[in-house]
């Protein structure tokens, strides 16, 4: 009789071995940049690219198909975090806020655009890179300011820029597939899949920060019960969005807004979910290193390389001008336009969505957007990091 | 270093400071803002001034010289409005009360400016615990001699003065039993405590040449006792009050003072002595821990009683130097709040004690710095 009691040579290794040493050397590529004063998820970026098909290729583009679950999940939770941040009544106490942000978002779409169009980029093209570049990552925001357990104005200000320039971005960036639509003759759905995308995560962002209010009034959201209750309320909203083919983008982020605008007191978890989050960041940007290869680099490369300088004209540009008219300085005006340079995870997902929908685009697309993120990914926090730190926002702490 | 004259000020003038906590709308901790807001005030039309303190999450407002209790609380109001508009704009909280309930002392920065440095490197950490806020009172004393003593006269009220203001139960997450907690931090101050029995100006500028010989302190400010002479305003600044949770509280207690004040300067009740201070620190841990309940003992009879029941009793002694100074409505409030034994101590650990978590506290003492005459 054959009974498998021992081992076959040479050993097989279920995924779990790779997956445990790509966490261990995102990890640990992690914590050397965090003792070289440079933050941590520049050095997840760094890492998850290492992995990724572009070196030593232990993960390929199915990766992120396979799990992509995981990334909605940490991009939800962290968008809800940023949407309870963010406290719309602000902007009616300093509307010179609101003014910054319509900058940021009108500059960044029209210099990208303006550049990438000038220099024979197809209108197309230029349009849905400039409407992602709009953006900045919330992962990367987050994770830099909570290492650096970063508070004040800039910080602030940066939550609520991120939020709402992200929220533009998406909403751009459907207004780019819309045109593709039109592009195909197809008018009635140019107008009805936007339309659809808004009004599915504006319905659904408001039915979370329901679910949101009624854990809220039975239990503490910082309790481990009431952690688990969020997530668990995270989770069935990307799976019912994705099944409703929604991003999971603005549902989560209108629903922090809602919570924040009916109920100011303070939410407090864990912040990110604590490890939990932790985790599911790292394990994000090794998924979404995996889909950028050296030869979708090399495509990208050159129009990225124009988008990223323009990108960083335009949101320096805005803050500067508008900063000061909102109570800040000079400098930290200009700290501000800097703090916001990350783009990482989010615009990747953005454009591989694209992708689905127009493969041939979306590649093109894809290749420009991952090799800006290559750049914006790993030096975009580090300039974060030290703008925080020239403001004397970052209380030099360690997480723990 | 020779100690200044004492400035000649008008005798029973007062002026208020109070220090502020500076919180985030988020998590209602303690935020880096203080240079955002001096900017946003800079240019603000009102009576009084605003200061920068030793970390950036605090903010000093200070009324210029008052005559008494509606000129105080008509400055202290202007200021906090404008300190309220500003703050809308930068989304963040300012409250009163002598401690953060849970701010971690570690993360406090210190205010950039060379007296905060200075005082960062002398002290170290016991700077950044110093992440504290009190109501300081000045009152304007005609010469430095009647100034020594109205400063040992007050220091039989300064049990009193602690219970009424008392608002800082909580310190580092922790409810420490204490009704100030505040005056603990003080004490870690080498040079706290209470001023040298000295009775002439004379005597304490003899006292204060022989401190500056040794190279301990070189001005007034190195000192930080519960009341010391500022003869740069010709005034005695009492300091231990926690800053109230309202500015009706806080001027309430600068009409008490003031007629305390006038009862010892005209009256001359009492012969101080040192022996007075026998029982000093007895009385004021007892104040810092148990408020209105707590046990005073007299300096001269030495019975025991109860600080609330001494309050009442003083109360009745000055009424008709209140009354002189128009501060009988406020005095009458502070009456039946020792009545009723409420303090913002006892609000603030009964707003705990039904489920509040700490941060909703901080909130809600937010709300009630804003609100129109809370007391």
């Amino acid at each position: 009789m054959d009974l498998n009691v021992w081992p076959a040579w040479p050993l097989h290794f279920g995924g779990l071995l790779y997956a445990g040493l790509a966490l261990a050397v995102t990890a640990i590529v992690g914590e050397v940049c965090r003792r070289a004063d440079i933050p941590r998820v520049a050095g997840y970026a760094l890492a998850g690219l290492l992995l990724g098909p572009a070196a030593l290729g232990w993960f390929d583009a199915g990766a992120l198909t396979t799990y992509r679950g995981i990334v909605d999940l940490c991009v939800a939770l962290m968008l809800f975090e940023l949407g309870i941040r963010l406290d719309a009544r602000w902007f009616g106490a300093n509307p010179g806020l609101l003014a910054t942000a319509f900058a940021d978002i009108v500059l960044a779409l029209l210099i990208v655009f303006g550049a990438l169009w000038a220099a024979g980029v197809d209108s197309d093209l230029a349009y849905a890179v400039a409407a992602i570049a709009v953006g900045a990552s919330p992962i990367a925001l987050m994770r830099v300011a909570s290492e650096g357990r970063a508070s004040g104005q800039v910080t602030d200000r940066m939550y609520a820029l991120c939020a709402l320039s992200l929220a533009a971005s998406v909403i751009l960036l459907n207004l780019a597939i819309g045109g593709l639509h039109g592009a195909n003759r197809d008018w009635l759905l140019a107008i009805a899949h936007p339309l659809y995308q808004l009004a599915g995560s504006a319905l659904g962002g408001a039915l979370i920060a329901v679910a949101f209010g009624a854990i809220r009034k039975r239990l503490n959201p910082g309790s481990e019960q009431g952690t688990a209750a969020i997530v668990a309320v995270m989770l069935l909203a990307v799976a019912i969005l994705t099944a409703l083919r929604l991003p999971a983008l603005l549902a989560p982020l209108f629903a922090g807004v809602i919570v924040k605008w009916r109920d100011p007191r303070p939410h407090l978890w864990p912040p990110q979910f604590g490890s939990i989050g932790g985790l599911l960041v790292i394990i994000s940007f090794i998924l979404a290193g995996s889909t950028i290869s050296l030869d979708l680099l090399a495509a990208g490369a050159g129009v990225a390389a124009l988008a990223i300088a323009a990108r960083t004209a335009a949101k320096l540009c805005a803050s500067a001008a508008f900063g000061p008219a909102t109570g800040l300085d000079r400098r930290k005006s200009i700290a501000l336009g800097l703090a916001l340079m990350p783009l990482s995870v989010v615009a990747l997902l953005q454009a591989i969505d694209v992708r689905s929908l127009y493969p041939e685009f979306g590649e093109r697309l894809l290749a420009v957007v991952g090799a800006m993120t290559l750049v914006l990914g790993i030096l975009g926090p580090i300039a974060t990091w030290r703008a925080l730190q020239r403001c004397n926002e970052l209380h030099g702490g360690d997480e723990r | 270093m020779s100690l200044e004259a004492f400035a000649v000020s008008r005798a029973l003038s007062i002026g208020v400071e109070l220090e502020l906590q500076l919180v985030g709308t988020h998590d209602y901790d303690l935020v880096p803002v203080a240079e955002d807001l001096l900017r946003a005030t800079a240019d603000a039309d009102v009576e009084g001034d605003i200061k920068p303190e030793m970390t950036c999450s605090m903010i000093e407002i200070s009324t210029g010289v008052c005559d008494g209790h509606a000129s105080a609380l008509q400055q202290l109001q202007a200021l906090r409005d404008t300190l309220g508009s500003a703050a809308r704009r930068l989304n963040i909280g300012i409250c009163g009360g002598g401690t953060h309930p849970f701010q971690h002392w570690g993360e406090r920065r210190i205010f950039d400016g060379p007296r905060f440095r200075h005082l960062s490197e002398l002290y170290g950490y016991l700077a950044k615990q110093f992440t504290v806020f009190g109501q300081h009172v000045h009152v304007g004393c005609p010469s430095p001699d009647v100034a020594l003593y109205l400063l040992h006269g007050l220091s039989r009220y300064i049990p009193h003065l602690i219970a009424l203001s008392a608002s800082s139960p909580f310190v580092q997450g922790s409810d420490t039993g204490f009704e100030s907690a505040r005056l603990n931090s003080v004490l870690a101050f080498p040079l706290s405590g209470r001023a040298p029995f000295v009775q002439s100006w004379a005597d304490f500028e003899a006292y204060f040449r022989k401190m500056s010989d040794t190279g301990v302190v070189s001005s007034m400010k190195d000192f930080y006792w519960d009341i010391r002479p500022k003869p740069e305003y010709g005034t005695i600044e009492i300091r231990v009050m926690d800053t109230p949770l309202t500015i009706a509280r806080a001027a309430a207690i600068a009409a008490y003072i003031q007629t305390l004040a006038r009862y010892l300067m005209i009256e001359r009740p009492i012969q101080v002595a040192e022996d007075d201070y026998l029982v000093y620190t007895f009385n004021r841990f007892q104040a810092c821990r148990f408020g209105y309940d707590g046990t005073y003992v007299h300096p001269e009879t030495h019975e025991h009683t109860t600080i609330g029941e001494e309050i009442i009793a003083s109360l009745a002694r000055i009424e008709q130097h209140a009354i002189e100074l128009g501060a009988d409505v406020a005095l009458g409030r502070l009456h039946s709040d020792v009545t009723n034994g409420s303090n913002d101590a006892r609000l603030l650990r009964e707003s705990r004690a039904s489920g509040t978590p700490l941060p909703e506290l901080v909130m809600a003492q937010c709300a009630r710095w804003m609100k129109e005459d809370a007391m």
